[in-house]
């Protein structure tokens, strides 16, 4: 009985410690993995590259959509609020082109599928064989 | 140097013919903007708010205005290769000579040929000041407005030219260096809700360092004016006629000119955001060669924290001359009617010379509610004290009448900012 509940206890902490968040890319495309900081960089506007230096095409979701504010927080620690008032300042400064902003995760998946240079973030889920995991996100319930 | 800025500002159009011959397919085109929604009330009668010494009217004697800091903007950022962009933004507001012309805020070709490496051509901000380019999009920053004894100044939004931008991301941090030139025309208005101008004409050249890391952002930036006309080219006359019966003329003559003068901004900024607590502070040193931009220093500091949805904030700011009042003596002697002309004239360029200082203070605390996805709601109180021979940053209400003793108001804003 003691050893069922402590199981259940781990199983539920390891269930919070769960990748709630991927990154996720084109199958073709040579990276297997990215770093914490690549990421921030491609999202935040400081990189439109891969580290292997091959354009990277960012797709972000539209503002309220729930994965979009965890997925945010998680990666910068800024709330999606402060994310949209950094990116404005780039956009509309002229500094940075926005990332394309799509309206679903299907959406995002089909298009990471069919673009070799792309780069998102989808809630976890089973994903086709056209795209691939390079980071996972550990988002705290 | 004028030809070469004349064909900046006709770049934007030849680069639309030229990319028309890009394909179809990688082309990607966006559409998105800003818009603020502010109502100012300032309590001073003698002096109105303004956002920007562009601006020919504003708050007084508790008047509402929303004209101060009302504005929509909408910009076009079209992709056409992996390497060439092209930014068109227009805003609305309201401005002392409102046209087309001047509503185009941006119109320019990026070209970046490797990543981090980024060559504009067109009609660009400038990036003078740590907002200078995205000033107007108030859901950007924690203020109503940009802080008044700093930015108010500053009118200069864009210019047409080119710039260099290289950014060099390193393990720690990020390094962005910077260099621009171009020219840029400008009216401002010479009292309130006057149809009187003055006009500015000059070539601006610069560089800024900018370093970001972690929660931490520090910024250097020297721009230099250069201006191609005289501003008050009457005075100027006025006092070279003078000369012979008045030999001090000569050399206010030459304080007066700006034709082929410059000034120049150094300027420091510091950022820090923890993502709960934040920081932002700046100060600026203006060195100028012609009495009528004259010396000064301005700063801000505003700290700020962040609650869910909440962020509270203080915010102070100082605008000092670097000298005092000019003294201007008619000579003495001459019979009537010379003697009242060459005391007219005497006051005329002390008020010249006097009327353009700067010099007051700010104190304000304010709250933003994020209450929706790119909205956000604002409320500032701010207290200012503006010294009786520093009021350039406001428009007196009677301009007949000289302000003879310290100045104080409080200004209250409300804005509602969204990005769309």
């Amino acid at each position: 009985m003691m050893k069922l509940s402590i199981s259940i206890i781990l199983l539920s902490f390891s269930g919070l410690l769960q990748a709630n968040t991927l990154v996720i890319v084109n199958a073709h495309n040579p990276i297997t993995q990215m770093e914490h900081k690549q990421v921030v960089d491609l999202f935040m506007g400081r990189s439109s590259v891969f580290p292997n230096k091959e354009p990277a095409h960012t797709l972000d979701l539209k503002a309220g959509t729930p994965v979009r504010a965890s997925f945010y927080k998680t990666l910068t620690g800024k709330s999606e609020a402060q994310v949209d008032a950094y990116w404005a300042t780039l956009v509309f400064a002229g500094r940075m082109s926005p990332p394309k902003q799509l309206t679903d995760e299907q959406q995002v998946i089909a298009e990471v599928a069919a673009n070799p240079s792309a780069i998102a973030y989808v809630n976890r889920q089973p994903l086709p064989a056209s795209v691939k995991i390079v980071m996972e996100l550990n988002t705290p319930e | 140097m004028l030809r070469l800025t004349h064909y900046c500002q006709q770049a934007s159009l030849l680069a639309l013919l030229f990319i028309a011959a890009f394909s179809q397919a990688e082309i990607e085109h966006r559409f998105s903007g800003f818009a603020t929604l502010g109502l100012v009330s300032s309590d001073n009668p003698k002096l109105a708010f303004r956002r920007d010494i562009s601006q020919g009217d504003g708050s007084y004697d508790g008047t509402l205005e929303w004209r101060t800091d009302s504005l929509i903007g909408g910009q076009w950022d079209s992709s056409w290769s992996s390497n060439i962009d092209t930014t068109v933004q227009l805003v609305a507001k309201d401005r002392h000579e409102n046209n087309l012309n001047n509503s185009v805020e941006w119109a320019f070709v990026r070209y970046r040929p490797a990543d981090g490496f980024d060559l504009r051509l067109g009609r660009l901000g400038t990036d003078i000041f740590m907002l200078s380019d995205y000033r107007q999009v108030g859901y950007a920053f924690p203020w109503v407005r940009p802080p008044h004894d700093y930015y108010t100044l500053l009118s200069l939004y864009h210019f047409d030219g080119i710039d260099l931008n290289k950014r060099i991301n390193l393990s720690q941090g990020t390094l962005n260096l910077k260099a621009f030139y171009g020219n840029s025309d400008q009216k401002f208005p010479t009292g309130l809700r006057s149809s009187d101008t003055t006009r500015l004409d000059f070539d601006v050249s610069g560089a800024s360092v900018v370093w970001e890391q972690n929660d931490w952002k520090l910024r250097y930036s020297y721009a230099n004016v250069n201006i191609n006309n005289n501003v008050a080219q009457s005075l100027i006359d006025a006092l070279d006629a003078a000369v012979p019966l008045w030999p001090e003329a000569a050399s206010l003559s030459r304080k007066t000119a700006t034709q082929g003068r410059d000034f120049r901004y150094h300027e420091l900024g510091f950022g820090y955001d923890n993502n709960q607590w934040w920081v932002q502070a700046e100060a600026t040193q203006l060195r100028s060669a012609t009495a009528i931009v004259p010396q000064s220093d301005h700063a801000y500091l505003s700290i700020g924290r962040r609650f869910e949805h909440f962020s509270l904030y203080t915010l102070g700011g100082i605008a000092r001359p670097r000298h005092d009042p000019a003294v201007v003596t008619p000579p003495t002697g001459y019979p009537s009617p010379i003697a009242e002309q060459l005391a007219q004239l005497a006051g005329a360029t002390a008020r010249s010379l006097n009327g353009v200082r700067i010099h007051q203070k700010s104190l304000g605390a304010g709250i933003r509610w994020d209450f929706a996805a790119k909205m956000a709601l604002k409320v500032q109180l701010e207290e200012f004290r503006i010294d009786r021979q520093g009021t350039n940053l406001w428009l007196r209400t009677n301009s007949g009448q000289a302000i003879t003793e310290n100045q104080k108001s409080q200004v209250i804003s409300v804005s509602l900012d969204v990005l769309f």
